[in-house]
């Protein structure tokens, strides 16, 4: 969307730039011309009001955070009632089995939910951009889904794969086959989770992609046509590695998000029945990073153990960004 | 609407925002959050189905001098009181305490008045002894009333019974399941006849187990006790139900309202208030349960208490009026209209609960629930009980999955050391 | 929808522009159905959950469990709506929601254009260090900093009110980044030039030139930021403690958990949640549909 947008040098890499390529892909040009000193105070004073919030809001929660993480925090105590414990928290996060249940959860959901999703998105955008007709009623239609609330889309899945009721075990059925215990079988919930992350989010890549598809100049179609490229060929030589930026920035923020997943499973299997005090569903097989953080931040109030499994989710999550940013260099060495 | 989003928008307004045309669209005052000193806006939190809504409402209105604002709270409510109390804002002066989260609440007693200092003395004796004590910290503070009990009890369906050769009529019924042996007998012989399933899954069984137990998890000198033998037997005794294919693995409510509709579950063990689950799940069964007796014994599961905060504006009205919704015909009227089964034993003389009930088929189940409720055993139950019991609960299910149940044994076991640990429990 | 109309130099990236066309004119007609074919599954499966929540919100919830299932809508959508309303105060959540996605968006639109004009096209001593560390901080995830942000609300008093919610939302790095990249290519110089010369300061640059220019950057950035507010939902299930100030997202939660097993009145509730946003996206969309080729469907 926002891509296709007029100035064409911002395209879609320009976001993927923002994040990645930075300062390195554009010279700046300090717009003081004509050697007269432009005032610097208003400057100043232009990003002061975002940088005191920037400052108040994200700067010192970092910090706060890495001291809480080796505190145990009293929460009606406050600060003062609050006690160091070094790295105790820290060596109960590595043996935590929970939480490497946790860990091996929000992978299984971020490889369910990110390349088939991706890929499909990258079908979509190349057939868009191959139409003349109705290129604006597909994007719209395939944009929608990103714009709805999570809790209502999470709520219309959970109706749908309802186990024995469900419009999907009823048309599963219908097909003679049995219907899945989609809400209590382990994989199944993840394929659920996922499934709702490709529904609402790959619309969102096919645009992404479109944008980039259509800042490739004609020229360099022409010229591999007239090498007797078909579109299929034009596609795998020139279209994709042209695309690399904007993949590589879809990969990147669906890693992150993906593997930050908590709405879903929160509001599919966060609250049991009373007997039951586990959350994140049956066998907490939907139970996420963060949805776990969540629980013991504020539901057990343990912040200190709370800041710990942040770091121990930032980490995870580094750890994957780092690995799409090899592969994607390992391609480029090719 | 809201005081927050008017002297919010306000705020707003004053840097200079662009929302001001919706500021016409909030004016329409009413309620009052937490924060007026005046003393007379009372805000009292409960969630769904844990009293009377209309009995909430209409003590509220014979109130005179005080305006209570009742609010239902959705999701997760211990959540919710933990940090409205550790914010220290929007703190409801009256609140509802569940009673597995009893435990952790009386940890930070602090939180909450001694209604000792109000008169709680002096009706003391109304309530069921043990559940009243429940809310009663190691020096002597008060800080809740009992709403209600969960006495456990056998549900079954007649005609399953019938289908299997077993008796029907709910005495002689509870003499064949009056032990764990007979329970899962009988469930064997409707399974055979039936198929159906005659419980919702382990869980329900471990929990029931567990609940017999003086103490679990956590012994009352603070000792770790996550394998113990009373742990262990419980544990056991939910692995039968899968082993002996009497569960129904069923673990989201849908699927349960779908499978007691369908009549592929066919029977519980569970609390008093489970009742209402089953009757709301599946209308359509009505006139086909019966209640009869826990195997081994009643125990408690659940039930709630009534509690004033510190930030309670009116200590005294607020007490007289979570008093008279307790009141014998008050707390009759609630397990009229949501099944809430009273702590109030007075209430157990009156019409609402001795007579039959049309989802029982007539029966009278105050028969089996009252004498359950005075027997109910007196236990110790830890503030880290409930987190240290998630994991077995989480290898349960994984046991009704196809996981090995010794393998699920030790590693709920391990997973709850750590947890134990970091509780500080050695 | 309407033809879009895009202020600013647009030329370069429309489709439309005399540019030669990719494919050749003459190629076959038929292979052009086969993409439509596909796009049109896939139109099908995006579209299909709104059209389901249509049929349960207005159907009864023993009718879409029934087998055969209903599969068009009914005629109960009254009565499951009047059920919503019994259960939470739909209007006041809505309002809430509104007031929090229209004031955060404003607000972020004004200091993120301010600073990312500064950043894109001034050099001032501490720039590199200071976007060196807006970038550092961006890539941390939320949630770092979720227990310190819910503290200082605390120390502020504003747990359980909305300005908890507009607040921390004005410190997302995303805008300044975006509205930077946005700037730095859009806002031509030479006009800034210009105008510095009419005597114009920063601000005046800002609101006459970088501004007008940048109009469909701040576009996005405004329908991002109003989305995001508008469907958050983590951060004011912590904050929003008190059970009368909620917002659309934890009510309709609450719905799901209290009163889950009327599906029908939770579609209900879910489907009243999502049309403002959508009627405000569809509103907002001709500036996202802006390219040429835009121009050939009506």
């Amino acid at each position: 969307m926002t891509l296709t947008a007029p100035s064409g040098a911002a395209g879609p890499g320009a976001a993927a730039a923002s994040a990645g390529r930075g300062r390195k892909n554009r010279l700046i040009r300090p717009a003081r011309t004509g050697g007269s000193q432009q005032r610097l105070g208003p400057v100043y004073l232009a990003i002061t009001p975002f940088f005191a919030l920037f400052g108040v809001f994200v700067l010192v929660p970092v910090v706060f955070s890495i001291w809480l993480s080796f505190q145990k925090y009293s929460v009606l105590g406050g600060i003062g009632g609050s006690e160091f414990v070094g790295l105790r928290n820290f060596e109960f996060l590595v043996q935590d089995a929970t939480f490497r249940r946790a860990i091996v959860n929000s992978l299984l959901i971020w490889v369910l939910g990110t390349f088939p999703m991706l890929a499909m998105a990258l079908v979509v955008a190349a057939m868009i951009n191959s139409v003349t007709k109705l290129k604006s009623f597909y994007r719209l239609a395939y944009f929608l889904p990103n714009v709805t609330s999570i809790v209502a889309v999470t709520l219309f899945f959970g109706a749908l794969f309802s186990e024995q009721f469900g419009l999907i075990n009823q048309a599963l059925a219908g097909l003679g086959l049995s219907g899945v215990p989609w809400l209590t079988d382990p994989w199944a919930m993840k394929v659920v989770v996922a499934t709702l992350i490709t529904w609402q989010w790959c619309g969102y890549n096919a645009i992404l992609y479109l944008a980039g598809m259509q800042a490739i100049p004609g020229e360099v179609y022409e010229a591999a046509a007239l090498d007797g490229a078909g579109p299929v060929r034009q596609f795998w030589s020139v279209t994709l590695p042209l695309l690399r930026p904007v993949i590589l920035f879809t990969t990147v923020i669906s890693t992150i998000t993906t593997l930050q997943t908590f709405t879903e499973p929160q509001v599919l299997f966060g609250s049991n029945t009373a007997v039951n005090p586990n959350s994140g569903g049956p066998g907490q097989g939907a139970l996420t990073m963060v949805l776990y953080f969540y629980q013991q931040a504020f539901n057990n109030n343990d912040y200190g153990y709370g800041a710990a499994i942040a770091m121990g989710v930032f980490a995870v999550v580094l750890v994957f960004v780092v690995i799409n940013f090899r592969l994607a260099r390992t391609g480029d060495d090719r | 609407m809201s005081l927050s989003r008017r002297s919010f928008l306000l705020t707003a307004g004053l840097l200079g925002a662009a929302g001001s045309s919706v500021l016409t669209a909030c004016g329409s005052g009413g309620a009052t959050g937490a924060g007026d000193g005046d003393g007379k806006d009372l805000a009292f939190w409960y969630w769904s189905g844990a009293i009377s809504d209309t009995v909430v409402k209409d003590v509220a209105a014979a109130q005179t001098g005080i305006t209570i604002t009742p609010s239902i709270i959705g999701g997760d409510f211990k959540q919710k009181l933990t940090t409205t109390l550790s914010a220290g804002q929007s703190v409801p002066d009256i609140t509802g305490v569940k009673g597995e989260d009893m435990p952790s609440f009386l940890t930070q007693s602090e939180a909450f008045l001694d209604l000792n200092d109000l008169g709680a003395k002096d009706i003391a004796s109304s309530f069921s002894a043990a559940k009243y004590a429940a809310a009663t910290t190691k020096d002597g503070k008060q800080i809740g009333l009992p709403i209600d009990l969960g006495p456990t009890a056998t549900y079954y369906r007649e005609d399953s019974f019938a289908a299997a050769g077993l008796p029907t009529d709910p005495t002689a019924a509870g003499e064949a399941v009056a032990t764990w042996d007979g329970w899962f007998d009988a469930a064997k012989k409707v399974k055979a006849a039936t198929g159906a399933a005659s419980v919702r899954n382990t869980t329900d069984i471990f929990a029931v187990a567990l609940a017999q137990q003086p103490s679990t998890f956590v012994t009352e000198d603070g000792a770790w006790g996550g394998e113990s033998d009373a742990v262990k037997k419980s544990w056991d005794l939910a692995v039968q139900a899968h082993t002996d294919g009497v569960s129904g693995a069923v673990f989201d409510g849908t699927g349960y309202n779908q499978a007691l509709a369908a009549g592929t579950i066919v029977g519980h063990v569970g609390p008093a208030w489970f009742g209402l689950d089953i009757a709301s799940g599946a209308p359509d069964t009505s006139g086909k349960w019966r209640v009869t007796q826990c195997p081994d014994g009643p125990a408690n599961i659940g039930g709630s208490f009534l509690t004033l905060t510190t930030a309670c504006r009116n200590p005294q009205a607020s007490f007289e009026y979570i008093k008279t919704l307790l009141s014998a015909d008050n707390a009759a009227k609630s397990f009229t209209d949501a099944s809430v089964f009273p702590a109030t034993l007075a209430a157990y003389d009156l019409p609402a609960l001795t007579a039959g009930q049309d989802f029982y088929g007539g029966q009278a189940t105050i028969e089996v629930f009252g004498p359950a409720a005075q027997a109910l055993p007196t236990v110790y139950d830890d503030a880290n009980n409930a987190a240290i019991a998630a994991p077995y609960y989480t290898e349960l299910s994984n046991v009704e999955g196809g996981k090995d149940a010794t393998t699920a044994w030790n590693d709920a076991v391990s997973a709850a050391k750590q947890i134990a640990q970091r509780a500080g429990v050695q | 929808m309407a033809a879009p109309t895009l202020p600013g130099p647009e030329a370069a990236a429309g489709a439309a522009a005399p540019a030669p066309k990719r494919r050749p004119s003459g190629a076959a007609r038929r292979r052009s159905l086969l993409p439509h074919l596909v796009l049109w599954v896939g139109v099908l499966a995006a579209l299909f959950p709104f059209y389901w929540s249509v049929v349960m919100a207005t159907n009864t919830t023993r009718d879409i469990f029934s087998t055969p299932p209903k599969l068009v809508p009914g005629t109960h959508l009254l009565e499951n709506i009047s059920n919503v309303f019994a259960r939470i105060d739909f209007f006041g959540a809505l309002a809430n929601t509104a007031v929090v996605a229209v004031v955060t968006t404003a607000l972020v639109l004004t200091l993120d254009s301010l600073a990312a004009f500064a950043f894109a096209k001034f050099e001032f001593p501490g720039r590199r260090v200071l976007f060196g560390l807006l970038l550092l901080l961006f890539m941390l995830p939320a949630q770092l900093s979720l227990i310190p942000q819910f503290l200082i609300m605390r120390e502020l008093g504003w747990i359980g009110q909305l300005q908890a919610l507009v607040v921390p939302a004005l410190a997302n790095a995303f805008g300044v980044f975006w509205m930077r990249q946005y700037m730095s290519t859009s806002v031509p110089d030479e006009v800034l030039d210009a105008s510095r010369l009419d005597g114009c300061g920063f601000f005046r640059q800002w609101w006459h030139v970088a501004v007008p220019t940048a109009r469909p950057g701040l576009a996005f950035l405004a329908i991002y930021t109003f989305v995001a507010s508008w469907n958050d939902y983590v951060w004011p299930l912590i904050v929003l403690v008190n059970p009368q100030v909620q917002t659309l997202q934890t009510s309709l939660a609450q719905l799901n958990v209290s009163f889950g097993t009327d599906y029908s009145m939770v579609m209900a509730g879910a489907l009243m949640a999502i049309i403002p946003i959508m009627v405000a996206f569809l509103f907002l969309s001709r500036w996202f549909v802006a390219d040429g080729t835009a121009g050939a469907v009506k």
